[in-house]
C-alpha cells in the first residue's frame, strides 16, 4: 500500500507536484495517468526516496521507503529503464542489486528467465534495444519478489507483444495480492490494464476513481439515429425529454438506450435506418479532462507568418 | 484481505518474501559496490595502466639514468628515481576515483544505487572503501615492482638502494597510500560536481598544474601555500628522496593531505545527503 499525503515538490519556482493525496491499494492495478510534465515521475521518485518532498509525505506499507531495511524486497521499481551502466552485463547488474539487499543470487537467473533475457544475460546492456532495456528494468523491479511494484512508463519502447506481456504481468501481480502502481501517458493502455485510476495534470489530482467510474463520468456515450424522417424523429424524442443534437444527417441522442429509443420511434411508425450506441473513446475523455493542464500543447491554429501566408 | 490461491506467493511482510534472507547491512553494500566496481571494463584498464605506467616508467627511467646517477652527472639522489613512474600512475588513480562516482551520475545508475541502498552514508563509505583498498594494493604492488626492476639497473652501477635503506619501504607503501588518497579526493570532487570531465579537469589541474605554479608565489606566505597544496603535501610520502627540497616532510605532509581529502569528502557527503538523486 502506498499513501501520499499533501505531497508537494517544487524545483525553484516550478511546482512539479502540488499537494497531492492518494492511496494505492493492494490487490489491484492502479494507473497513474497524466500528460507529460504532470508530475508523475517526480511523484514516483519521491515514493522511492530519491527526491525529498518539499512538503507532505509519502509512505509505503506505513513507513518511508528510506526506512525499509531491505527496500528492494519491499518495493520493486522500474524508474527510467536506462538507469544502468552500459558497460555492465545484465546479469552483473542484477547481481549487485541482489547482493545489496541480501537476495539470494539464484533469484537473478530466475528473473532473467521471467523477462525472457536468459540468452543475453551476459551481454553488455549498452548493446540492448530499448525493449530489452525495459525488460531488464522490469527484472530489476521483480528481483526482490516485492509486495509493492512501481512501474514508470513500463511499455515505452516495447513492441505489441511486449506491451501485452507487461499488461498480463501487471494483472497477475495484482491478482497475487500485490500493490501495483503504473504510470503512463497513454489512456488506451491504462484502459486495458488498470482497475483504478489516479489522473494528474500540472501536479494536481484531476480524478481518483475506479476505471468504471471514470468511464461512466467522463466517456460520454450517445445513440446515433439515422432516419429519412429526421425532423419528425427529433421532435418526437425531444417531446420525451431526451437530449437531441443534430449533426449532418444524423441525430445524437442521450438519455435513453438504443433499444428504448427504437421502441419509442417504432410505436409511432416513423422509419429508422440506423440506431447505434456510440461511446467516445477513453482517450477523448482523458484529453478533455487534461486539456487545461497540458504543459506543452501544439497550437493547431498557429498564426501564419506574414509574407508566407499565400 | 481475503487470501486467494494466487496470493500465496506473496505475504505483505517484506521480510518473508524470499526465504532464507538475512537483513542486509554494511557488508552487503560493500559487496555490491565491489561487484559494481569490477564489472565495468574501465576499472580493469585503469588498473592495468596504473601498473604499466607506474612500474614501467620507473624501470625505464632507472635504466636510462643509472649511469648519470652513478657519475653524479644527474645531480640527484637515486632515491628520487626508484618510484619515479608513480607520478604518472597518479593520473590513473584520479581517473579511477572520479569515474567510480561520476559514471553513476552520467548513466543515471545513481538512482538504482540509492533505491537499493537509501542510506547514502553507507553507500559512500562502501564506495570509498572499495576504491581506497583497491588503489592501496595496486599502488603498493606497482611501487614494489617498479623498485625491484628499476633498482636492478641502479645496482649494476653500484648506486642501488636496499629495502632497509632510509625511507625506501615507507615510500613503497606510501605510494599505495598516496594513490588511495588521490582516488578518494577525485571521488569526493566527482560527488560534488557530478560530471566526469569537470571532476577530472578540476583534480588534475589542482594536483599537477596549480600545485606546481604555487611555488612561483612570492615570499614565505607563497611558499606555505605551495607546501600545503594537496599534490605537494601528499606526494612526499611516495618517494624516498624528493626532487623538490621545499616539500613538507613525508609524514606531516601526508597528514595535511589526508586532512584536506577528509574535508572535501565531508563537504561532498553533506551535499550528497541532502540532494535529490
Amino acid at each position: 500500500m502506498i499513501v501520499a499525503r499533501d505531497l508537494t515538490k517544487t524545483f525553484g519556482t516550478t511546482t512539479a507536484v502540488d499537494g497531492i493525496s492518494f492511496t494505492v491499494e493492494p490487490g489491484r492495478v492502479t494507473g497513474f495517468l497524466g500528460p507529460n510534465g504532470a508530475g508523475k515521475s517526480t511523484t514516483m521518485r519521491m515514493i522511492l526516496g530519491l527526491d525529498r518532498p518539499t512538503a507532505g509525505s509519502v509512505t509505503v506499507n506505513g513507513h518511508r521507503y528510506q526506512d525499509s531495511p531491505a527496500p528492494l524486497r519491499e518495493v520493486g521499481a522500474l524508474l527510467e529503464a536506462r538507469a544502468l551502466h552500459p558497460g555492465r552485463s545484465a546479469r552483473d547488474h542484477l547481481r549487485w542489486l541482489a547482493v545489496s539487499n541480501g537476495i539470494p543470487t539464484a533469484r537473478v537467473d530466475e528473473v532473467l528467465h521471467l523477462v525472457g533475457l536468459d540468452a543475453v544475460a551476459g551481454k553488455r546492456v549498452g548493446k540492448f534495444s530499448l525493449g530489452m532495456g525495459q525488460r531488464l528494468g522490469i527484472a530489476v523491479a521483480l528481483l526482490g519478489d516485492p509486495p509493492v511494484v512501481v512501474l514508470d512508463e513500463p511499455v515505452n519502447g516495447l513492441d505489441p507483444e511486449g506491451i501485452r506481456w507487461v499488461r498480463t504481468l501487471a494483472r497477475d501481480l495484482a491478482a497475487e495480492g500485490r500493490t501495483v502502481f503504473i504510470s503512463s501517458h497513454l489512456m488506451s493502455e491504462m484502459a486495458l490494464t488498470a482497475d483504478h485510476l489516479v489522473v494528474v495534470g500540472r501536479g494536481r489530482i484531476l480524478a481518483d476513481c475506479s476505471m468504471s467510474e471514470f468511464i461512466a463520468d467522463h466517456a460520454s456515450s450517445y445513440v446515433r439515429v439515422q432516419s429519412p424522417q429526421l425532423g419528425e424523429v427529433a421532435g418526437l424524442l425531444r417531446r420525451h425529454g431526451l437530449d437531441v443534437a443534430v449533426h449532418d444527417e444524423e441525430l445524437r441522442v442521450q438519455g435513453l438506450d438504443a433499444a428504448a429509443i427504437g421502441e419509442l420511434v417504432g410505436k409511432t411508425g416513423l422509419l429508422l435506418h440506423e440506431l447505434t450506441l456510440v461511446r467516445s473513446s477513453l482517450e477523448d475523455a482523458f484529453m478533455t479532462l487534461t486539456a487545461d493542464s497540458v504543459e506543452y500543447s501544439a497550437s493547431t491554429a498557429a498564426p501564419t507568418p506574414a509574407g508566407i501566408a499565400r | 484481505m481475503t487470501m486467494t490461491d494466487s496470493s500465496r506467493t506473496v505475504a505483505l511482510n517484506p521480510m518473508a518474501n524470499v526465504p532464507h534472507l538475512r537483513r542486509p547491512g554494511f557488508p552487503q553494500t560493500l559487496r555490491a559496490e565491489w561487484i559494481k566496481f569490477w564489472t565495468v571494463r574501465s576499472t580493469f584498464w585503469s588498473t592495468a595502466m596504473l601498473f604499466v605506467l607506474g612500474a614501467g616508467l620507473t624501470t625505464l627511467v632507472c635504466a636510462l639514468a643509472a649511469k648519470d646517477i652513478a657519475s653524479g652527472a644527474a645531480g640527484e639522489s637515486p632515491g628520487s628515481f626508484v618510484t619515479w613512474g608513480m607520478m604518472f600512475a597518479q593520473i590513473t588513480a584520479i581517473v579511477l576515483g572520479a569515474l567510480a562516482v561520476t559514471s553513476e551520475y552520467g548513466t543515471g545508475m545513481i538512482k538504482a544505487t540509492l533505491a537499493a541502498t537509501p542510506r547514502r552514508g553507507r553507500v559512500l563509505a562502501a564506495k570509498a572503501l572499495v576504491l581506497t583498498s583497491t588503489l592501496f594494493v595496486a599502488g603498493t604492488v606497482t611501487a614494489f615492482a617498479g623498485y625491484f626492476a628499476g633498482n636492478w639497473f641502479l645496482e649494476n652501477e653500484g648506486v642501488g638502494l636496499a629495502l632497509s635503506d632510509d625511507g625506501v619501504l615507507r615510500a613503497l607503501f606510501g605510494s599505495g597510500l598516496y594513490l588511495a588518497g588521490l582516488g578518494l579526493f577525485a571521488a569526493a570532487v566527482g560527488l560534488l560536481v557530478r560530471h566526469t570531465a569537470a571532476a577530472l579537469s578540476t583534480v588534475l589541474a589542482l594536483v599537477f598544474v596549480v600545485g606546481n605554479m604555487a611555488f612561483l608565489l612570492p615570499g614565505e606566505w607563497g611558499e606555505w601555500v605551495a607546501k600545503l597544496m594537496p599534490g605537494n603535501a601528499g606526494s612526499a610520502i611516495a618517494t624516498p628522496v624528493s626532487f623538490n627540497p621545499l616539500l613538507l616532510d613525508p609524514l606531516p605532509g601526508f597528514a595535511v593531505f589526508a586532512a584536506e581529502v577528509a574535508a572535501v569528502l565531508l563537504v561532498a557527503y553533506g551535499t550528497f545527503r541532502r540532494r535529490d538523486a
